[in-house]
């Protein structure tokens, strides 16, 4: 358990813990958060993923819940999966880039 | 998955045992039933499992009932392994009764997925795609039935159970039987795997890839009327080579280059596919699904010279078309379906050991749970394999048939061995707990 203070570079960090399988990048340098809202202890995360009717669609989703429940600041953790704007690759960073051996 | 493995193991192990099987003209027992064995065991099995898998996935939906899904399983099981078998003793009627046992699995099958499709809250042309094959499916399977049908002989028609029911059941059986004597039986039977082939396989990977090729490379469609037009293609050609085939009509040569011209906006839609694509590497996976629909390339060069009006059959004809079923069936089909092996069996393994752990535990990627060095050999070996067994079937030879069909046995050897490794982490799950948070911008 963490006892840190929550802010969005800590959810963002944390979130970092979810890894996409397929594509074995981590989904905060994959460019698929799309926002956050904290609100008291609750966390909302906004997001996509890289295609619609993605097969991870539930295990990532539940993953981002599993992660940002491990902090001791959490106590309810929301996720709203969204299609608009559908993700392209140049939402990723330049390490999510790197990591997969993307094309510019 | 296990069912598939084990006859396409037993196929493979008969072509080394009986490799003459594919030295000699293929309209014999054996090769009859060593061919249902390949196509009902090995790919129709993999093919129905992975589209109660990936027809919701690629269309967004959910599969209709699973619970038809395993009924479905066990008529299908119990229905080509006799017919198998039956074929191999050369029973007709048995054939006949293991077929009709299959036939309801297929009904099932179809009415599941047609089910599905009505879910579908936008269709496309993946969608037109798997709504084809079904129809082919149903009727690939109907004229097969009735091709056993004619080969039975009815005197029980005209003796006691003449009369009432099975009587009237008996003399519409023998009534189909006239029938289709009317026709060339190798022209039918040749009519006949053209639609299981092409209607169903080929339009499956033509379907599926336009949803997994774009998702596993990160690229998008390119043209969607392109795409289309592959679809619409094949299913007017197919049409046409189905009669003309079992017409022996000349319009074939017509028809199949209608089917080719199908085939080659595919291939240019996923050259262009490919060309946009954002991910630099392919994986083996990927690379053995790529170069088996690559295989089509050839294999339609091949059907446009063996629907040539007027050619003769002779002995280099009838190695030329055990060629192209060869490589239609063990190229494409079973190569594009061992790459896609690498891409399913990893994902429903990872989602029974891991889904639920992510974010809490650092847990294997996909690429993970197998070697791609092995993943690699196997690529080459089967590679070498198909190109082995393609020139010992033009030589006739078939000591040479044996000795490629062993390139092809070992093979199936390290996909067996990768398998073996991914199921591994059903029983024995590798997972680590995170050490220290990450760093920013950095991979957990």
């Amino acid at each position: 358990m963490q006892t840190m203070q929550l802010d969005e570079p800590l959810v963002l960090e944390t979130l970092r813990q979810v890894v996409d399988p397929e594509i074995d990048c981590n989904i905060v340098d994959l460019g698929l958060i799309y926002g956050t809202r904290i609100e008291g202890r609750k966390v909302t995360v906004k997001m996509t993923l890289t295609t619609p009717g993605c097969p991870m669609h539930e295990s990532i989703a539940g993953g981002v819940k599993n992660a940002l429940r491990s902090l001791e600041a959490v106590e309810e953790a929301e996720v709203e999966v969204v299609w608009d704007p559908p993700w392209n690759p140049s939402m990723m960073t330049d390490y999510g880039r790197a990591r997969i051996g993307l094309r510019s | 998955m296990v069912t598939g493995m084990l006859a396409l193991l037993v196929g493979v192990s008969l072509l080394v045992l009986r490799p003459v099987m594919l030295a000699t003209y293929h309209y014999n027992q054996y090769v009859i039933a060593t061919t249902h064995l390949f196509v009902l065991g090995w790919i129709c099995t993999i093919v129905m499992g992975a589209m109660y898998q990936l027809v919701p996935v690629a269309l967004e939906t959910k599969l209709y009932s699973e619970k038809l899904a395993a009924w479905q399983f066990a008529f299908h099981l119990v229905g080509f392994t006799g017919m198998v078998w039956m074929f191999w003793t050369w029973n007709m009627k048995q054939v006949g009764h293991f077929g009709s046992v299959l036939l309801v699995g297929v009904g099932l099958f179809v009415y599941n997925i047609a089910r599905t499709l009505l879910r579908v809250p936008r269709w496309n042309v993946i969608a037109t795609a798997v709504a084809s094959a079904l129809v082919w499916l149903s009727l690939a399977v109907s004229v097969g039935l009735t091709l056993a049908v004619g080969k039975c002989s009815y005197e029980a028609a005209s003796g006691p159970a003449s009369g009432g029911p099975l009587g009237v059941f008996l003399h519409g059986l023998k009534a189909i039987a006239a029938f289709t004597a009317r026709f060339d039986q190798i022209g039918a039977m040749h009519a006949h795997a053209h639609l299981g082939v092409v209607g169903v396989f080929i339009m499956l990977i033509v379907g599926i890839s336009y949803k997994l090729v774009p998702m596993f490379t990160l690229s998008d469609i390119q043209s969607s009327r392109r795409a289309r037009a592959s679809v619409t293609l094949l299913n007017a050609g197919l049409l046409g080579v189905f009669v003309a085939i079992l017409l022996r009509h000349p319009l074939k040569f017509a028809f199949a280059l209608l089917v080719v011209a199908g085939l080659a906006c595919y291939g240019l839609e996923i050259v262009a596919i490919l060309r946009a694509r954002k991910r630099r590497s392919l994986d083996w996976g990927l690379k053995s699904f790529l170069t088996a629909i690559s295989l089509l390339a050839p294999l339609s060069i091949l059907a446009l010279v063996l629907s040539w009006p007027g050619l003769p059959l002779t002995t280099l004809t009838g190695r030329l078309e055990n060629v192209y079923g060869f490589l239609g069936l063990a190229g494409v089909v079973s190569f594009a379906i061992m790459g896609m092996f690498y891409k399913i069996i990893p994902f429903l393994v990872w989602y029974g050991s891991y889904s639920t752990q992510i974010g809490l535990r650092k847990v294997p990627s996909l690429a993970d749970l197998y070697s791609p060095a092995l993943q690699a050999a196997g690529y080459w070996t089967y590679l070498a394999g198909l190109a082995a067994t393609t020139l010992a079937i033009l030589l006739g030879n078939a000591a040479a048939v044996a000795g490629a069909c062993v390139l092809l046995a070992l093979s199936l050897v390290t996909l067996a061995l990768n398998v073996a490794k991914i199921l591994s982490h059903l029983v024995r799950p590798r997972m680590e707990p995170f050490n220290l948070r990450p760093a920013l911008g950095g991979n957990s």
